[in-house]
């Protein structure tokens, strides 16, 4: 064969179309998959290597009113230890070193500890259990400690951080500062849930490979926005006195369970709220909201509710006198009965809450409104007594203040309603209105949060909400003080009567659970309660103490039961309050007193260079300044500084002595 | 610099187009090379830059060394050097490298350098001189086919014999490239159908071989039949890498993510090698894929103008025997990328961090750089006597 150039180049050219055409082919595919195929890859591209990270807000934290933490967000550790990353030698060093730390830290013995990580060692175990719920400090502490100090890879130091939610001041007004987690969103935390949490932040995350992945733009996509801050009213010393005053008497009483409520009389701010109740073992926990959630019959208390619409209808005043026989009294079929044996017989009104008879309020409201039960019921509900309160914590009980045609409404129902029975109030709706009678008439909504802030500026501010301006007339207002005061001064609550500080309110020993009367006489239960405020003149707080089903052999009267709680409170705010405790300057003044003090002043403010005159000086100044000065005093007689060894002028020496003679 | 460039011959254009090549080459390499280093974590993207730009650098010496050598020397050089990388296929092959089990025997270490060694590709260009050889020699002749067989077809199937069980697709292209150039060069048709048949046969031998005796000759036939398998299912393993050169081609668009990047690189193996291509579509788009056929094209252009105007048969089946490979490895990089190709290992050439691929291609470059050298100082050279020539005829 003779194979040309010519050929070559011909068969040549056939191949270049080959590959001319191949490349067009390659380019067409090119084209194919970016756009055809294109938004499904793009779309694969984004699934398989964008991610979204969440950057978790920092949740706020939950103040005092003075600024102490209540409830704050930490960090938590639980520690565990890898083995087997351990190297031999470094274990063999150091195990003694560590199990020392360890036991110094955690407790148990240094032996105990070397066991337990020799076992671990032996066993490869690559996650042993160390300790949980290490707190921050401790845990910088810990990653000190020998072998661990060697970091995660040689020293097996496994850390895992939790956030958890932390009350500083434990179980005190646990659950009114709430908490948010599986457990529900009861009180402030709940109720200030969408504040506290914040908001997330996003961050978009590219794969780098697997298990890796890296930030795409130096910015987040959204910063996370962290949680306000929340400031309660509460304050920490009025709390700490109501929970641990509540605990005792609880303890004393062997209570089933009790509440306390302190509330700042013109803002209703809520100063303190402690709620126990008693576990199956005994011990008294914050188990519930009482003050806010339990509606029950009030009792006595309520007896302040009926006066105050006695009295602003007219048709009784303070004087009225009513009867109350000797201490039981047939009505509508039905007995009613007076604490006090043999009875109070003709007592005026007043004195009738004062003592607190059942019979007389009975007999008072019966008559005077048993023709139009609506002339009673409406005043009530008219200062809002029926109503919820609004309150921004969860599950608050609704009041019951039934009308005639209600299903609870008999003939009966009158003068129960009178002195406290067959209606509901919870006991913050109760002290919302001894708080009005407090307040001259003004009622105000309790609150339990002052303010939101974020990084110490106010983000929003809560001013006091006033639920009804005037509840009653103000010379029934005036009227239903004295008789509060009185109450204390010599009604049920006289035990309570201090001379240094005063004080108004009202007992209330309720019967309670007496659906089958035969039972209760043999099982008697009662909620004991004590609602007023304090001083008696132009009060400062309105405070509420309620203890359920006490032990009636210890005791069970409102005043012998809940009067105490209240009592130490008033006596704690009385005494470390310095608004309230002005004391009047009773040491008479005097102008010459007022003269020489302003000269001793003047000498001890100037810097002295040579001896003073001290002549018509009190020795107590004199000698005051001399030995100031660094002399050595001789003094003869009493009085005022008539001679003196070193004249006037003359030049200081520091050690010499003067002398000087007192008249 | 200048005294440099004085000293280069041949076609300017080849040279400018290798160097800018070599040069648009670091962008992909180096923002492929964080692939190794932080998913294979395999040394640092520095020390990946530093050892391209010394491979590079090595291979435009091996092209200037190369392209000073008349290129007759290659004639009787490819038969010197045909059992000697036989004997380096066997040593290559023997070393039982495995990966998942089957024979990948596919490396050799250089010494002192420490660099793997691909020798099938040494034998690819060996093989494709010696075949343009046997052409230009016998270019008066007719063909007996008997004789060729000897002449030619058995030392092809020596070396393709050692590379076959390693790599299957190498073989293939190799056999492709000799198949390719025996056409060019005049090798009767029929004659070449005879060796497809034979070629066939005896790959399916081999087949059924290793198919019969899977523990007696751990062998990657399975892999074979799977990636061809696998071409067509999308689900499998290597629909793997093409899903995710897909995606990188898809989301590069028309102007590209821009250089480095890519975010495929991180998961698609071999990104710095066999799917470099996808990864410079990402960063840089259809422009840099259409410059980059462009430049292959152009490539094509020059070899076939070097084809062309080669003064012997044998200059101008040189040219195109060691040249169209190298296009082709190209087109069959992109195909594979693309798609259109099932995956085989072969790199971009001038762009792909083929360690010492690219010295191959140098080696073929500066082979057809000395034809375009040669050229044009015929007369001179044709007066010269080459000291080889005698060896040359009693090989011969």
């Amino acid at each position: 064969m003779a194979v040309t150039k010519k050929n070559i180049l011909n068969r040549l050219n056939f191949v270049l179309l080959f590959i001319v055409v191949f490349f067009i082919a390659i380019a067409a595919q090119l084209v194919n998959i970016q756009f055809v195929e294109g938004d499904r890859y793009r779309g694969l591209s984004e699934q398989l290597t964008i991610r979204t990270d969440t950057i978790h807000a920092n949740k706020g934290s939950v103040f005092s009113a003075d600024g102490s933490l209540l409830a704050t967000s930490m960090s938590q550790y639980e520690i565990r230890m890898d083995l087997v990353t351990v190297n031999g030698d470094v274990f063999e060093k150091n195990v003694k070193g560590l199990s020392k730390e360890l036991s110094k830290m955690f407790g148990n013995s240094a032996s105990k500890w070397e066991t337990k990580l020799r076992r671990g060692k032996s066993k490869k175990s690559r996650y042993l259990f160390i300790a949980r719920n290490v707190g921050y400090t401790d845990y910088v502490k810990i990653k000190k400690f020998p072998i661990f100090n060697l970091g995660v890879y040689k020293g097996g130091f496994i850390a895992e951080q939790t956030t958890v939610r932390a009350h500083p001041l434990d179980k005190v007004a646990e659950r009114t500062i709430g908490y948010d987690d599986y457990r529900g969103a009861p009180g402030i935390e709940g109720a200030y849930r969408s504040y506290l949490t914040g908001v997330n932040g996003v961050r978009l995350k590219q794969k780098i490979a697997k298990g890796q992945w890296k930030p795409i733009n130096d910015n987040n996509e959204k910063e996370p926005v962290n949680g306000k801050d929340i400031v309660t009213t509460i304050d920490v010393n009025i709390q700490d006195i109501a929970h641990h005053s509540l605990l005792r008497q609880l303890e004393f009483y062997k209570a089933e369970h009790g509440c306390v409520v302190v509330m700042e009389t013109k803002t209703g701010e809520v100063k303190a709220i402690s709620n126990l109740g008693r576990s199956k073992a005994g011990k008294y926990y914050e188990k519930r909201n009482y003050a806010v959630y339990e509606s029950h019959e009030p009792g006595s208390a309520f007896k302040v509710m009926a006066m105050v619409v006695a009295l602003e209808s007219g048709k009784i005043d303070t004087s009225t006198v009513v009867d109350t026989g000797t201490g039981r009294y047939r009505m509508h079929g039905r007995y009613i009965s007076d604490s006090k044996r043999g009875g109070y017989g003709e007592i005026s009104a007043a004195r009738a809450l004062e003592v607190s008879s059942n019979i007389a309020f009975a007999r008072l409201i019966d008559e005077n409104f048993g023709e139009k039960p609506e002339e009673f019921i409406n005043p009530l509900l008219k200062m809002n007594l029926n109503n919820k309160l609004g309150l921004p914590i969860k599950g608050e009980g609704a009041p019951l203040i039934p009308s005639p045609g209600h299903e609870i409404w008999s003939k009966n129902a009158l003068p129960s309603i009178a002195y406290g029975y067959n209606l509901k109030l919870t006991p913050l709706q109760t002290l919302t209105f001894y708080n009005a009678i407090a307040n001259n008439g003004e009622m105000v909504k309790p609150s339990f949060v002052k303010e939101i802030r974020s990084y110490d500026k106010h983000v929003q501010k809560f001013d006091k909400v006033v639920i009804n301006p005037k509840i009653c007339s103000e010379k029934t207002i005036g009227k239903v003080q004295e008789i509060l005061k009185n109450v204390v001064f010599r009604g049920t609550g006289r035990s309570l009567y201090e001379e240094n500080f005063s004080m108004a309110g009202k007992t209330g020993t309720a019967r309670t659970e007496y659906g089958n009367y035969q039972e209760w006489v043999k099982n008697k239960k009662y909620i004991s309660s004590f609602t007023g405020y304090f001083p008696a003149e132009n009060p400062k707080y309105s405070c509420i103490v309620v203890i359920h089903k006490p032990d009636k052999t210890v005791g069970y009267y409102g005043a012998d039961v809940s009067g105490p709680v209240f009592k130490d409170i008033a006596q704690k705010i009385y005494t470390s309050n310095h608004e309230i405790n002005l004391a009047e300057n009773k040491v008479p003044e005097f102008e010459s007193v007022d003269k020489n003090f302003n000269k001793y002043n003047k000498l001890s403010d100037i810097e002295l260079k040579s001896i003073p005159n001290l002549k018509g000086m009190a020795a107590m100044d004199a000698i005051s300044i001399l030995e100031n000065l660094g002399l050595k005093v001789q003094v003869e007689g009493n009085g005022k500084v008539v001679e003196q060894s070193l004249s006037e002028g003359e030049k200081l020496v520091k050690g010499s002595t003067i002398f000087i003679k007192l008249v | 610099m200048k005294r440099l460039l004085k000293n280069i011959e041949g076609d300017r254009a080849i040279w400018a187009i290798v160097t800018i090549l070599a040069i648009l080459s670091f962008l992909p390499v180096y923002s492929a090379s964080t692939n190794l280093v932080y998913v294979a974590n395999n040394g640092t993207t520095t020390y990946h830059l530093f050892k391209h730009a010394f491979l590079l650098f090595c291979g435009f010496f091996i092209i200037y060394a190369v392209h000073k050598v008349p290129f007759r020397y290659f004639s009787g050089g490819s038969v010197l050097a045909l059992p000697l990388v036989i004997v380096l296929l066997i040593y290559t092959l023997s070393q039982g490298t495995t990966i998942g089990g089957a024979n990948a025997s596919r490396w050799i270490q250089i010494p002192v350098i420490g660099i793997g060694f691909q020798t099938s590709t040494l034998a690819a260009l060996v093989l494709m001189v010696y075949v343009a050889r046997y052409l230009a020699r016998n270019k008066e002749k007719v063909i007996i086919f008997k004789e060729s067989i000897f002449q030619l077809w058995l030392p092809v199937a020596v070396t393709l014999m050692f590379i076959l069980p390693a790599n299957f697709s190498t073989t293939a292209i190799i056999f492709s490239m000799v198949l390719l150039i025996c056409f060019i060069g005049g090798y009767p048709w029929k004659y070449l159908a005879s060796v497809v048949g034979i070629g066939v046969f005896a790959l399916t031998l081999f087949v059924l071989t290793a198919k019969a005796f899977p523990n007696a000759m751990p062998n990657r036939v399975d892999t074979w039949i799977s990636r061809i398998e696998n071409f067509s299912d999308k689900n499998a393993q290597e629909g793997y890498q093409v899903e995710k050169a897909k995606i990188a081609i898809a989301s590069g668009g028309i102007k590209g993510r821009g250089p480095g990047k890519s975010v495929q690189k991180n998961f698609l193996p071999q990104s710095s090698s066999d799917f470099i291509f996808a990864i410079v579509v990402e960063e840089f788009g259809l422009i840099g894929a259409g410059t980059l056929i462009f430049f292959y094209l152009f490539l094509l252009i020059r070899i076939l103008i070097a084809a062309k105007k080669a003064t012997s048969i044998f200059a101008t089946l040189l040219v195109i025997g060691v040249g169209l490979p190298i296009i082709f490895r190209a087109m069959i990089n992109m195909a594979v990328a693309v798609n259109l190709f099932p995956v085989t290992g072969q790199t971009l050439p001038l762009i792909s961090s083929g360690g010492t691929s690219i010295w191959m291609t140098c080696i073929a470059i500066g082979i057809i750089l000395s034809v375009t050298a040669n050229k044009e100082k015929t007369d001179r050279e044709i007066n010269d006597e080459n000291p080889l020539n005698v060896l040359h005829e009693t090989i011969g």
